[in-house]
Order: structure tokens, then C-alpha cells, then sequence
């Protein structure tokens, strides 16, 4: 965290960032991650709609409260995959017109990506192909309070 | 197998797709719901030719994403489908180099399904 931290500090510097996390998930990571960068920012939260193959396609249920036009804004992840859901995200970000939008993504899985254009700047970690709980993460809304990251046997 | 398809949002193709499984039409409902443009099995590539460059062996990936100029082949997990499809995408991927082509599992696509229980999808 320290390190990531120190990384976003640097580039940051006097921009102001706005620091977006997609709910739930993300919520720790994003918390530890402000609490790591020694430069002004804000925080906003949003929400995406869960996948339902019979719906009318992926949506925000909650969108910022914060106007982006013009801003650095940093998309907080918790977990990078196939990309599908963060593609979106960056697409419907972008029509806001920011001054730069990147992803800092706490867990990695790049051998999954369906989507590689996406503006990952940094990771935490790049993991293994297993399914995690703990640290935000969660099974069934359950286990995101451990504090630690455990891998789901 | 004649499936029940739905309105497809981000199919990119001009003939209606018919879908060769369940596991392709889970995969296209995945891609139409993250609103990511796709084709159904738009282009076959020749694998080999005999001597008189007759097509002994080609291969057709199922899907094309062509915001991400990327070939995606759907497979079961099943241990000699899978050697199979490696087999036929190291031989695209030797004669045409410039093809961007991956497998993907339908474990994968159930994984996608149940996102927000598994988080996966992101």
C-alpha cells in the first residue's frame, strides 16, 4: 500500500485527483489507499448494476455525485479480470470529458483480459486464478470484513 | 440445436448468429450485456493445404471483438477439446502472426454470470 501509495503521490502532485470506487468491493482497498497518498484528493463511489443475462444491459444504479469535466480521476479497482465491467466504466467516464482517467487495481488477473485497451497504471498484485474473500471481498455479502485476503478453497 | 435468442445489442453482424451451443450463447450474452460489439464466426483461416492447395484444415473462432481486434474461441473444459483448440489456435497464431486469437472456457463465462457474487467480471 505504502509503495502504491508513494507511486500516485508522485504523479498526483498539485492535480487534485479524484479517487472513484466502484461499490462494494473496492471500498477497503480505496480507504487504505487515501489514507496512503500524501497529496489532496476526493473520493466518490459508484455502482454498477450485477449481471442479469435477461436485462436490459450493465448500468449504474449509482452514479458520482462529483462532475468529472475537467478533472484527474483515478478509478480505484478492486480486481481486474476479463476488463468487460472496467471497459464500460472508462467508456461512460470518458464521455464526461476528464482531464485523464486511470485505473489503479488492487488484484490483477491480466491472462483473463477480454479487454486490453484499458488505462491500468498500477497494480497491487497479480494473482493466481483462484477466488478471494476478506479485505472487501466477499462470498454471498459475507467475509468482506476479514481483514486480510484469503484464498476460497 | 436451434436456440432461443434474444435482441442483441452489440452484434456487429449482418445475418442473424446460429449458434453452435448453449456455451456461445451464454458467451454473447455476456458480451451484448457489457455492451462490448461483437460478430459471430465472421472469418474462417486456412491452417494447412495439400499439395495442390486444397484446405485440409481451417478454423473458424467463434467470436470477433473488433474494438478489441480480437479472435475469442469458446471451449468446455473437457481435457482433448481443449488440446484441440490449443493445437488450432498455435497453428493460426504461427501462419497468421498478426491475428490476436484466445481461448476462452466456459467455466470463464459462468464465472461472468455470477459477478457480483464472485466479483470476477471487473
Amino acid at each position: 500500500m505504502r509503495q502504491l501509495g508513494d507511486a500516485l503521490t508522485l504523479e498526483y502532485e498539485g492535480r487534485n485527483p479524484l479517487l472513484v470506487a466502484p461499490l462494494k468491493a473496492s471500498l477497503v482497498f480505496v480507504t487504505d489507499l487515501s489514507r496512503a497518498l500524501a497529496v489532496a484528493h476526493e473520493l466518490d463511489f459508484l455502482e454498477l448494476a450485477g449481471y442479469d443475462a435477461a436485462g436490459p444491459g450493465i448500468r449504474l444504479l449509482k452514479d458520482l455525485d462529483a462532475e468529472i469535466e475537467g478533472r484527474h480521476v483515478l478509478i480505484v479497482e478492486d480486481v481486474v479480470d476479463t476488463g468487460l465491467s472496467l471497459n464500460y466504466l472508462c467508456k461512460t467516464l470518458r464521455l464526461r470529458a476528464p482531464a485523464s482517467l486511470s485505473v489503479v487495481t488492487l488484484l490483477d488477473r491480466p491472462y483473463r483480459r477480454l479487454v486490453e485497451d484499458l488505462p491500468i497504471a498500477h497494480v497491487g498484485f497479480t494473482v493466481p486464478d483462484e477466488l478471494f474473500v476478506g479485505y472487501g471481498f466477499d462470498l454471498d455479502e459475507r467475509y468482506r470484513n476479514l481483514p486480510d485476503l484469503h484464498v476460497l478453497k | 440445436m436451434q436456440l432461443e435468442l434474444p435482441a442483441f445489442r452489440a452484434y456487429r453482424g449482418t445475418e442473424p448468429p446460429r449458434f453452435a451451443s448453449p456455451a456461445e450463447l451464454e458467451c454473447a450474452k455476456v458480451l451484448d450485456y457489457y455492451d462490448v460489439p461483437w460478430e459471430y464466426e465472421p472469418r474462417t483461416f486456412v491452417l494447412e493445404e495439400d499439395e495442390k492447395g486444397r484446405v485440409t484444415e481451417a478454423f473458424t473462432p467463434d467470436f470477433y471483438l473488433p474494438e478489441q481486434d480480437l479472435y475469442v474461441e469458446i471451449t468446455v473444459m473437457k481435457q482433448s477439446l481443449v488440446t484441440r483448440k490449443n493445437r488450432k489456435l498455435r497453428k493460426l497464431r504461427e501462419r497468421y502472426p498478426d491475428v490476436n486469437a484466445k481461448l476462452f472456457y466456459k467455466r470463464d463465462i459462468s464465472r461472468l454470470a455470477e459477478r457480483y457474487r464472485l466479483d470476477l467480471a471487473s
